[in-house]
Order: C-alpha cells, then sequence, then structure tokens
C-alpha cells in the first residue's frame, strides 16, 4: 500500500478512529495495530507478512534471554546468533543473487564454474528497515541500553506502519516508551502533521515525479544522446529528485505517525546547505546515519584508534557498508566508497590545518556548500546509474557535448530545481509561520486548505503512482 | 497524562541556514488546546505558537479535506474509474464517480481544476477519448491522414505489395529513427537510442516515447492511435520502433466500433479485433513512409501471464508478416529463455559473464537486457535499409 494512493487513504480513514478509540485500552489498541501494520504490509505480498512476524519473534526471544543471560561469553554468542539470523534472511533475499553473479563472474576469469545458480528472488519491501530496528533492539539489549519490552510492544515497535517500509529507522528508546502509555487525545499536534503530510505529497508526487520523467529518466538511460548541458542538469535534477523522492515518503510517515499521536526522529535537515561531507550525512537520511555511526563505525574503533589511519579505515567501512546496504550493485558500493573517502580526507585536511573545520565566514560557507553540493552530486552519478559503462558514459558526457540543443532543459526543470534546492534554504520563520496561522483557522477553512493542496498536487503530477526510490532498499 | 520526554536526537551543527524541516521538529513551540484559550496572546513573529488540536478534530478536518479534494477532483477521480481494469470494481467506481463529477460540475467545484489544468497546458488531462481512426485494411497507401474508419469486418489479407526498394542512409542523410509503446519498450528503446548514436547513419528523433500502463485495447487510457498519427506527422521517421501488448493481455476493450463484442480474451472476435488494432497502427506509419519494427513480448516469471503474452505475440508476429518488407517483429521470447527453455533473470553477454537481463519483478527488462534486444532491432533496421554502403564510398 503506497501513502498516495486513495487505498491508503481509506485505509487511514477507518485506522485513525480506531486507533484512537482503542488507546484507552492498551492491549486492545496494541493488538489493533498489529493487525493494521500487519493488513498494510500484506497488501503488498501477503505471503512476507510470515517473515515480519518470524522476524518478530526471533529478536524479541534473543533480546529477551541476552538481557537476563549474566555470563559474558554467552550473551556474546547469543548476540551472535541474532546479528546472524538478521542478516543471514537479509542476505538472502537482498544480495545472494549478487554474491552468485559476482563469484561466478570473478571464477569464470580464472576459468572456473561456481556450483551456485542464481534463484531470481523477490526482495520484500521494507526489509532493509525494519531489519536494521531488530538489530538495533537486541544490541541496545546486549549493551545494557534498553530492557527488551513485552512481545506484543516490539511487535509494534518494528511493524508500525507508518515506518514499516521505508523508514524512519526509529530506535527503540524512542518509539516504545511511547507505547507505554496511551497518547493524549487532547493534544494531537495537526498542523505540523497536515504540513508534512501536504509538503511531503507535493515534494513526492510533483517535484519527484516530474524530474524524473521530464529529464532524469531519459538523460541516464542513454547519456550519448543528449549535450553536456542536460546531463549536468540531469545530475542536479536527481539530486533534487532522491531528496525530494525520500523526504518527501519520510515527512508524510512522520505527519501520519503525528495523527496517531506519536513522534518519530527527524529524518532530513537540509542536506544541499551542508558545508562538508560530515554535515551532509548529519543532514541525510539522520537515522540511517546515526544508526551506522553507532552500530557499525563505533564497534569498529571509531575514532578512539591509536593511528588516524584507523580512524579513516573505519569511516571507510561504514560507509562502504553504507552503500552496499543501499542496493546490491558494485555501483552503490563505489558511492558509498566516495564518500567514506571523502570524510576520511575531510578529516585529514583538517587535522593537517590544525583548526575548525568549520567554515566561519559567509564566503567560506557558501563556497563549502558549492563544493560539498557538486561532490555529493558525483557521487549521485553512480548511485543512479545503472551500470558503470553508464555512470563513466555520464561523466564522459558533461565535458564533450557543450553548445549542443538541449531540449530537455526547459523552464519547468530548472524551476523544479530552483524549488527543490532553494526550500532548503527557506528561513524557518516562514513555516512556523504557516503552521501556526493554519492551527487557528477554524475546521472547516483547514479542511478546504488541505483540499487545494491536494487539488494542486493531483493537477500538477502525473498520471498514476510512481514507486518510491527508497522502497528498493 | 504527561507524554514521555523523547530522548535527544543527535546533535546538529549551529548553523546560521534556517530550514523547513528543523521548524517541523517535535520540541518546536507549541500553544495548549483551544479550550485553555490563548487565542489573542503575544505571538512574536519570530516565535509564532501553533494550537494543538484533539484527535476529533484531525479525523473531522481529514474527513472533511477529503470529501472537499474529492469534489475539486472529481473529473479526475471518473477518468481514473473509467480507466481501471474491466469488473465490478470498475463498475462500482463509475456509479460513484459519474453522479460525483456531475454534482461537482452544477456546483462549480471543477473549475479550480480546469483553472489549474489550463494553466500548465494540460487541459485534456480528464477528458475520455475512445476513438480509435486507422487506416482502411489492406490500403496501406489509399488512406489519407486523419480518415477514421473503424470496421467490424474481418481484415483482408492485404495484397503483397512490392518490398520497397532498399534505401540508402548516411550520415549525410540519416535514418530517422522514433521509438514509442508501453513500459515494455522503455529500457530497450533506449538502448536502442544509445546503438543509433554509435552509427552515424541513425538519428533518434522524439526520444522514447513509452509509457507505462498503456497499450492498445484500452485508448482512454492513453490514446496510442492518435498519440502515433500525430507524433508520425510531426517526426517523420523512417523506422519505429513498437512495443506493445504487456497491459493488453485481458478481455476487455474501449473504443470498439458499433455492435461489436470481443468475446474472451485470446478468442477468435478478440484477435480479429487486437489485429485490426496492430495491424492499423502498421499501415499508418508504412503511408507515411516508416519501417516497423514490433518488439515482441518476452516471458514473464507467471507461466499464465506468458501463455497470455503468447496470444499477443502470435497477433503480432502475424501482422507484421503480412506486411513483409514494411514491417518486422522482434522474437524476444526466445532471445531471454534460460537453458532449460524457460524464465531467467540471468544470462551470460557475449564474454561469458552473467548479467542481470530482467528487472526483479520478473516482467521489465534491466539495461543489459535491453542491449540484446537492440542488437536485434538494429540487424533489423540493416535488413531493411542499407545503413552501410557509404562507408564504402566515403573510403573509395
Amino acid at each position: 500500500m503506497l501513502f498516495p494512493t486513495a487505498t491508503f487513504a481509506l485505509f487511514f480513514l477507518v485506522v485513525l478512529p480506531l486507533s484512537w478509540l482503542t488507546m484507552p485500552w492498551p492491549h486492545r489498541w496494541r493488538a489493533f495495530i498489529i493487525v493494521a501494520s500487519y493488513v498494510f504490509y500484506a497488501w503488498w505480498d501477503w505471503r512476507f507478512v510470515l517473515l515480519l512476524a518470524g522476524c518478530t519473534l526471533w529478536n524479541q526471544v534473543l533480546a529477551v534471554r541476552i538481557w537476563r543471560t549474566r555470563t559474558p561469553s554467552q550473551r556474546r554468542a547469543l548476540l551472535f546468533l541474532a546479528l546472524a539470523g538478521n542478516l543471514a534472511v537479509l542476505g538472502y533475499f537482498k544480495y545472494y543473487d549478487f554474491f552468485v553473479t559476482s563469484s561466478d563472474n570473478l571464477a569464470s576469469l580464472v576459468g572456473l564454474d561456481m556450483p551456485l545458480e542464481v534463484k531470481s528472488i523477490v526482495l520484500p519491501v521494507g526489509i532493509s528497515f525494519y531489519t536494521f530496528m531488530a538489530i538495533s533492539y537486541v544490541v541496545d539489549a546486549y549493551r545494557g541500553d534498553f530492557e527488551p519490552t513485552t512481545l506484543e510492544k516490539f511487535a509494534v515497535y518494528l511493524s508500525f506502519f507508518p515506518h514499516l517500509v521505508a523508514g524512519p529507522i526509529v530506535r527503540p528508546a524512542e518509539l516504545i516508551p511511547q507505547l507505554e502509555t496511551p497518547r493524549n487525545p487532547r493534544r494531537v499536534d495537526t498542523s505540523r502533521a497536515f504540513y508534512l503530510i501536504a509538503t511531503g505529497l507535493f515534494k513526492k508526487v510533483v517535484i519527484a515525479n516530474y524530474l524524473a520523467s521530464s529529464i532524469v529518466d531519459e538523460v541516464f538511460a542513454a547519456p550519448g544522446q543528449h549535450s553536456s548541458l542536460e546531463i549536468l542538469i540531469a545530475v542536479y535534477a536527481y539530486a533534487v529528485q532522491i531528496y525530494a523522492d525520500f523526504s518527501g515518503y519520510t515527512d508524510i510517515a512522520i505527519g501520519i505517525a503525528l495523527l496517531l499521536g506519536f513522534s518519530f526522529p527527524q529524518n532530513f535537515d537540509s542536506p544541499y546547505a551542508a558545508t562538508s561531507i560530515q554535515d551532509f550525512w548529519r543532514r541525510w537520511h539522520m537515522t540511517l546515519s546515526r544508526w551506522l555511526r553507532d552500530y557499525v563505525y563505533i564497534p569498529l574503533g571509531g575514532n578512539r584508534g591509536r593511528r588516524p589511519i584507523l580512524t579513516y579505515r573505519n569511516l571507510l567501512l561504514t560507509m562502504l557498508i553504507g552503500g552496499l546496504w543501499h542496493g546490491a550493485a558494485w555501483t552503490f558500493v563505489v558511492w558509498g566508497g566516495l564518500h567514506g573517502a571523502a570524510l576520511a580526507g575531510e578529516r585529514l585536511w583538517g587535522e593537517r590545518r590544525g583548526r575548525a573545520e568549520r567554515p566561519t565566514t559567509a564566503w567560506t560557507r557558501w563556497r563549502s556548500r558549492i563544493v560539498v553540493f557538486h561532490f555529493v552530486c558525483f557521487a549521485w552519478i553512480f548511485f543512479r546509474a545503472d551500470s558503470f559503462d553508464a555512470a563513466w558514459e555520464m561523466i564522459g558526457g558533461l565535458f564533450t557535448g557543450w553548445g549542443e540543443a538541449s531540449p530537455l532543459v526547459t523552464g519547468g526543470v530548472l524551476l523544479a530545481i530552483l524549488v527543490g534546492i532553494g526550500s532548503q534554504y527557506l528561513p524557518a520563520r516562514i513555516p512556523r509561520l504557516v503552521m501556526a496561522r493554519f492551527s487557528r483557522l477554524p475546521v472547516l477553512a483547514q479542511a478546504t486548505v488541505l483540499a487545494f493542496a491536494l487539488m494542486l498536487t493531483s493537477v500538477m503530477g502525473p498520471e498514476g503512482v510512481a514507486p518510491f526510490i527508497y522502497f528498493q532498499f | 497524562m504527561a507524554d514521555p520526554p523523547l530522548p535527544p536526537l543527535p546533535p546538529l551543527p549551529d548553523d546560521d541556514t534556517a530550514t523547513v524541516e528543523r521548524v517541523a521538529r517535535p520540541e518546536a513551540p507549541v500553544a495548549p488546546p483551544p479550550s485553555a484559550t490563548r487565542r489573542h496572546s503575544k505571538d512574536a513573529p519570530e516565535s509564532p505558537r501553533r494550537r494543538q488540536w484533539s484527535a476529533g478534530h484531525a479525523l473531522v478536518v481529514c474527513v472533511l479535506a477529503l470529501a472537499i479534494g474529492v469534489l475539486l477532483n472529481a473529473p479526475g477521480i471518473h477518468k481514473s474509474a473509467y480507466n481501471k481494469s474491466a469488473g465490478w470494481e470498475r463498475e462500482v467506481a463509475l456509479a460513484f464517480t459519474g453522479p460525483l463529477a456531475d454534482v461537482s460540475h452544477a456546483l462549480l467545484l471543477d473549475r479550480p481544476r480546469k483553472g489549474v489544468q489550463a494553466l500548465i497546458g494540460r487541459s485534456d488531462d480528464d477528458e475520455i477519448d475512445t476513438e480509435i481512426a486507422l487506416p482502411a485494411p489492406g490500403t496501406p497507401t489509399a488512406a489519407r491522414p486523419g480518415s477514421k474508419s473503424p470496421t467490424t469486418s474481418p481484415p483482408r489479407t492485404p495484397a503483397k505489395p512490392k518490398p520497397p526498394r532498399k534505401v540508402a542512409f548516411s550520415p549525410q542523410k540519416k535514418l530517422r529513427l522514433w521509438v514509442a509503446g508501453d513500459s515494455l519498450v522503455i529500457t530497450p528503446g533506449y538502448a536502442v537510442v544509445r546503438a543509433a548514436g554509435s552509427s552515424p547513419a541513425i538519428e533518434s528523433v522524439g526520444g522514447v516515447d513509452g509509457r507505462v500502463a498503456t497499450g492498445l485495447t484500452r485508448p482512454d487510457i492513453f490514446n496510442w492511435f492518435e498519440q502515433i498519427r500525430t507524433r508520425v506527422k510531426e517526426l517523420r521517421p523512417r523506422a519505429v520502433v513498437l512495443g506493445f501488448g504487456g497491459n493488453d493481455d485481458k478481455a476487455y476493450m474501449t473504443g470498439l466500433p458499433e455492435g461489436v463484442s470481443i468475446g474472451d480474451f485470446g478468442g477468435s472476435a478478440w484477435r480479429r479485433e487486437y489485429a485490426r488494432r496492430v495491424g492499423g497502427l502498421m499501415d499508418m506509419i508504412n503511408k507515411s513512409g516508416g519501417f516497423v519494427v514490433w518488439i515482441g513480448l518476452p516471458q514473464t516469471n507467471s507461466p499464465e501471464q506468458t501463455s497470455r503474452f503468447d496470444v499477443i505475440n502470435a497477433v503480432a508476429q502475424q501482422e507484421a508478416r503480412r506486411r513483409e518488407g514494411r514491417a518486422t517483429f522482434v522474437d524476444t521470447y526466445t532471445m531471454f529463455a534460460a537453458d532449460d527453455g524457460g524464465y531467467t533473470e540471468f544470462l551470460p553477454d557475449g564474454s561469458g559473464q552473467l548479467k542481470k537481463v530482467r528487472a526483479g519483478d520478473g516482467v521489465h527488462f534491466e539495461r543489459e537486457g535491453g542491449d540484446m534486444i537492440a542488437r536485434e532491432v538494429l540487424k533489423a533496421l540493416n535488413r531493411a535499409y542499407d545503413l552501410t554502403s557509404w562507408r564504402k564510398k566515403s573510403t573509395a
């Protein structure tokens, strides 16, 4: 079930009142929300509900055992078992064919035959997200940071439909305490919720889909047929498209959770206004960045190594894993590697210069923003391209076709890019003022404003519903 | 009851860039509920307070917003209902959205939508167009542009015309190539465009016109007959690569001539009408001097779907064969078969390396798969046209 569909609207119109009506009875509410979330998930493919339920049971049993066990070696063994189970399932569904084809191609270079065969496995939607949430649950239990809760609450935590298929990746300490007590039905931050839902829909349906269909898909499919200007604008357009697509989804998810009375962590914070790569990762897919930081980078040793080279290695490894998380292809690994190398290089540069890394004047800030934005755009080429050949064709095309006709670079495309990037520099007081004014409108006026926003999104968006980019991850 | 506090989010850098997302954090100041009114409290412009409401209010706003939104968007919703696949869902949706569109129109609530559409140049988005205008069967050179000749009679086997002279193209006089079709043509289409780019004698015109969830059975969803007529007139391609049928494997068609019914999918009436549409498109292109390369449907990971695709392939292949020298059929069924003849997602490339050629959905193509089809398309073009003799002349 996709958020911007009539099916979801009807689903939510049933779930919203029933959720609040059952809220005073926590057991009933949790049972209801588990059923609702499983229905939401089953709408895509009912068979994978069993996988979600199995993941819930496996991690709950092991997290409780880890918490209750005193012997460090046994705790470590249980943690290893839990992680192995989670990663085995993720590896099978997401990486099996990638592993087989990569091994087969490597083996064929030395004249060997691989005994394994590709299986054309269907990837369960959202598996990367809920596997990471489950891992954080057992690791937090192992570290003693969070006591495992009941199976019922853990099932809600893992399957709660607003975050189920594409995040944000919510930590146990952020959501499970909210499940302990009923939400206050008299204090719902509706104006923020509606603002996030309306802007999220507009970002996804209008900006992201328009840029994809107007320039991005066509140029990335056949770079050799396009001028350098078209390729350059397509790269900028993809940067805006993926931001609008993914942040739009999480905005809607956060807004829907708010209407149900729950707070999710922020997932984007104007990433294209970042002044360094480190800053970018504090602003882009923030819940994944901190997950990688806490469950990969720090366990690897973080920046506590005796030699700086160990810190660089840890940064690189973390980002390579982050790249592979996004997709089972070497282009994603290169994308992660580029960011890892840039983070390490930035750190080395800061240490060499022996002063604060952060730019201090307006000029240096803007210079840094421009450099960082262009590096991020460059890395997106590998992220979006179907293959290395396609990526190199894009990069080569940036230099070889200036002066040619560029029919795809239209006023609409440039405007959409400008809106996408310019929105990240919007003064904070403007949306705050919009939300405050909206919250003071009478009911009918609020509904009318939202209805007009829906109408504009419907008219300006393409026909049909394009899938969200991050669903495939 | 007070909500338990959330743990703080990771620290963000101080920055003078105020952001949309940042103001939307949960800890932003909020005003008490309306009962504890501070309606006229002093709100500083830099820290305006927003009022929190009850869950009931949220529900009422949601219901009202959707109700008003449905009325404002009634023409579009009615078109979506019309575009649904045949069945009870479509009947129910039409029964509901038809009167809704009438009410919206009577109350002038469809005006804002029409106004915005006019403003962005999409005034015909809500129109339902089912008219199929095709050249009369068997007379590919006789029909005039714009002639409408829907017919119920079975297509006659056209008199076999003389194959056209093998026209030569060169870098000075390039073969104009256009690609159009449903979603299955998008990836191979771009591969054809890429391959054409490496041939100095071929020029891609109009890019790839690939449209998701369209086909030849439902001109109400997208009228390909009108689109191809218009684009062929504008672009004047000498070769048109087409791919249709991925969404046509159903016992339902719109735009039928008066009194015609098609019966079950794959039955003789269905095949006859589908052949009329496929053949009509080929004739339309031939009439303007274009050669048709029809990309057939591949087998998919669903045996049932594959057998339905077989029916469509048989019709398209037969229509191409009837127009030998003016149309050709590229068989992707065998091209993408595994060693055992069944479906596979991976195939070895020329160097023996395993490549993913089919998309994860079991139907569409990956880039490598598109490249395989493009090679066959270029071979077909080389058979139909002389694309290489200019090399000999230039080296002589």
